[in-house]
């Protein structure tokens, strides 16, 4: 037997890279990487692709350097509460200083997927420029760049076969950049345009369409109109993943029928979405695809309760839905009916701020989709009421649920019943559901459902929070516990410093930390910073006072974003931010 | 004063009405569709206010900033919608204009949203849909032989469809099927 680790000479390198390759989870390769020096240049060579959930923890010249031949990478900028307002729009994330890094290290990118960064048609352009083979581009959430940057990315990507703008801040400044694929380019296969608030030449777009035999999935956006949609729809008989346009126009029979056997022609339809302004006079033109269908997101589509019911029950095979309150607990009911398959729920408010008269959306919908839905595993459910007993019955009917979303508008609602807090129903979900990855919470919470959380939620990975607690004991009990949190973001909720100084070596075991209008105080942080100079502790006040060192310790911080790092203070801060 | 009736057949389903524990809902200003895909004369009622006039809700008002008013406080980036869903829901969504349709000879009014359609072709098939009426082979009609009249904002009774839809959706006051 060989001692020590020279075993690992007993093979050449390309053997190792070999059985490495079928190591796909970024831990598992991590975990190799640390036996012994040869495996971990072995693993850093070969590996392919890399997750970089904070831009800010690694600098982009370090992880260039480390896996010299990438071909996939996905990197995440801002904090998860930036969608909310909550975070300022010149905070950072910043996409310049990776692409200039991955132009320099990378030549044979692939693939680039960038979340709630801000990129900008310079970093457009350097991607066109850069990478020779590059074939997917993803953007979501970001802001910053406009169709003039993507005019650049059709001109210059020859084997682009994915382009995804999903929820992006575009501005539209060049309204033909899609007549800048040559006419030599076929390769797409996925196009999501659906962000875009401009026109889109449509005689333009057919054309690409025609001469992309591969194009699976395709999303346009709210522009359109229903006829011209209809010609182009009949260019892609193949489309496997459909995002119309808008759904309305005048009553045409015609246009009907039209619609209608475009729909018939869709062999492989399998998710569908868009559906703006869907009236009722051209809903029904898409019954003949809903039995195929596996995912369907009506949620732009302000249909009310007869047309949805028609619509979702019709769908048998669905697994995700995604719509909104207007589908009221008879939709819900219906679906639990009629969706057996279904994995994924996603009900949306139709007026959040209350104007319109209220919906009759309530817990009675969640219930019955708990009951009827035996593979449901996944919920965000925005609603105005709720109960610990309904909450009871959905963590018995499925405690196989990973992520589970309860937004109940009002902060502070208690169980409009007993008039309780919501601790016994969330704390049923939490010790049911063994495998929940990702929690939401609201409603009337006091520190007792935060002690059953830290005690039970062992595979929780994310925890959001807001209004609720009673003291720094309840964000004691989640740092304390909780043992694979990643992100724990928090608004409004009576936590302080001692709980923050008492788990500050957790903060280290975690993605990052958010916490908005709570009560920690400046001296908390200096410490916290001291204590742990491998955090990056970010206080962000807008009103641009003083400077951070004049203030005093007991000086109250608005917001703060903790995260760790080996990169140490970013030099990008803008005059909102200081790093601690 | 909340009124809450339904009508329906004997035996047809009624159990969205009771809680986990068999208790009463209690919900307020509770408006439905009609409930078609039951295939059963179920007719909701529609629930008002007492001084639901025009369709606006006056307590409302107070909350139509772009947050949630909270106590004295106005609440940035709650409820946790994305900023990007608020400004698509602005585009394609306008408030809600409901406006009360009565028929003549019929003693159950109903309420369209106006927003919700875009022109009159729309508007009236939602119009059939509310108020079917079968011809004489069985058939559904779609309303377009109908005389609908709206009372517009000076108190003046109008036959529907001879301004501009724009115009129209700004004055209408209530509206009348006339038989």
């Amino acid at each position: 037997m060989v001692r020590g680790f020279g075993w690992a000479a007993a093979f050449p390198d390309e053997v190792w890279e070999h059985v490495f390759s079928f190591l796909a989870a970024d831990a598992d390769r991590n975990a190799v990487a640390l036996v012994c020096r040869a495996w971990h240049r072995i693993e850093r060579r070969s590996r392919r692709r890399v997750f970089v959930g904070n831009c800010y923890a690694v600098a982009p010249a370090a992880a260039v350097r480390r896996f010299p031949e990438v071909r996939a990478a996905a990197i995440k900028g801002k904090p998860h509460f930036a969608d909310f307002n909550l975070v300022p729009t010149d905070w950072g994330g910043g996409a310049e200083a990776w692409v200039e890094a991955m132009a320099e290290g990378w030549p044979h990118l692939e693939e680039l997927r960038l979340k709630r960064m801000v990129v900008s048609d310079d970093c457009l352009e350097l991607i066109a420029r850069s990478f020779k083979n590059f074939g997917v581009l993803s953007l979501v959430s970001c802001d910053g760049f406009s169709t003039a940057g993507l005019a650049a990315i059709a001109a210059n990507c020859r084997n682009l076969r994915e382009l995804d703008l999903h929820e992006n801040e575009v501005e539209d400044n060049c309204l033909n950049w899609i007549s800048h694929f040559p006419e030599s380019f076929t390769s797409l296969v996925s196009l999501n345009i659906a962000c875009l608030e401009g026109d889109v030449n449509t005689s333009v777009l057919e054309c690409l369409i025609s001469r992309c035999p591969n194009l699976r999935t395709l999303r346009l956006n709210h522009a359109m109109p229903l006829e011209k949609l209809v010609s182009l729809l009949q260019r892609a008989p193949q489309l496997m993943d459909l995002g119309t346009s808008k759904f309305s126009a005048d009553h045409h029979p015609e246009l009907f029928f039209k619609l209608e056997s475009t729909f018939a022609g869709f062999k492989h339809l399998k998710s569908l979405s868009g559906i703006w302004e869907a009236g009722p006079a051209y809903l029904p033109a898409i019954y003949s695809v809903c039995e195929s269908l596996t995912s369907l997101n009506l949620c732009y589509a302000t249909i009310q309760s007869p047309e949805l019911f028609k619509l979702v029950s019709r769908c048998k095979n669905l697994q995700r839905l995604w719509v909104m309150d207007l589908i009221e607990d008879n939709g819900l009911i219906a679906v639990a009916a009629s969706c057996k398959l279904l994995q994924e729920l996603r009900v949306f408010p139709s007026d959040p701020y209350g104007v319109a008269p209220p919906i009759s959306l309530t817990e009675h919908g969640l219930v019955a989709i708990s009951a009827g839905c035996l593979m449901l595993h996944s919920v965000l459910y925005f609603c105005r009421q709720m109960t610990n007993a309904a909450l009871l019955t959905i963590a018995n009917n499925r405690p196989n649920l990973t992520c589970f979303r309860l937004c109940i508008i009002e902060p502070h609602t208690p169980d409009y019943i007993s008039q309780e807090p919501l601790d016994a129903g969330f704390s049923a979900i939490v010790e049911s559901c063994k495998d929940l990855r990702r929690l939401s919470l609201s409603g009337l919470l006091t520190d007792r459902v935060f002690k059953s959380i830290g005690a039970s939620a062992n595979r929780l990975e994310m925890l959001s929070v807001a209004f609720a607690g009673d003291s720094d004991a309840g964000l004691h009990y989640i740092l304390s516990g909780c043992k694979n949190l990643r992100k724990l973001e928090i608004r409004d909720c009576p936590f302080g410093d001692k709980a923050l100084l008492d788990n500050a070596s957790k903060l280290e075991t975690m993605r990052s930390l958010w916490m908005s209008s709570c009560s920690v105080t400046l001296g908390a942080c200096r410490q916290l910073a001291l204590k742990m100079p491998r955090l990056n502790v970010e206080v962000i006040d807008e009103r641009r006072g003083r400077p951070l060192e004049s203030w005093p310790d007991d000086f109250p911080v608005e917001k703060l974003y903790i995260y760790r790092t080996v990169a140490g203070p970013r030099s990008d801060t803008p005059p909102c931010v200081w790093t601690v | 004063m909340e009124l809450e009736l339904g009508l329906a057949l004997p035996g047809s389903d009624r159990t969205p009405e009771l809680g986990v524990h068999g208790e009463k809902r209690a919900s307020l200003c509770r408006k439905r569709g009609v409930d078609e895909m039951l295939a059963k004369a179920t007719l909701p009622l529609f629930i008002q206010k007492d001084n639901d006039e025009d369709g606006d809700d006056d307590s409302r008002q107070s909350k139509h900033l772009q947050d949630l008013n909270f106590g004295s406080r106005v609440l940035v980036g709650w409820p946790p919608v994305k900023m990007w869903r608020r400004k698509s829901n602005n585009c394609s969504r306008r408030r809600a204009n409901c406006v009360k349709v009565n028929m003549e000879g019929v003693a159950i009014g109903r309420k369209v949203d106006l927003s919700l359609h875009d022109s009159y072709q729309a508007f009236f098939l939602t119009l059939g849909q509310m108020f079917p009426k079968k011809q004489h082979d069985g058939e559904e009609s779609d309303a377009a032989y109908y005389k609908v009249t709206y009372e517009d904002e000076d108190g003046d009774w109008m036959l529907v469809g001879d301004v501009p839809w724009e115009a129209f959706i700004q004055s209408v006051r209530r509206l009348k099927i006339l038989n």
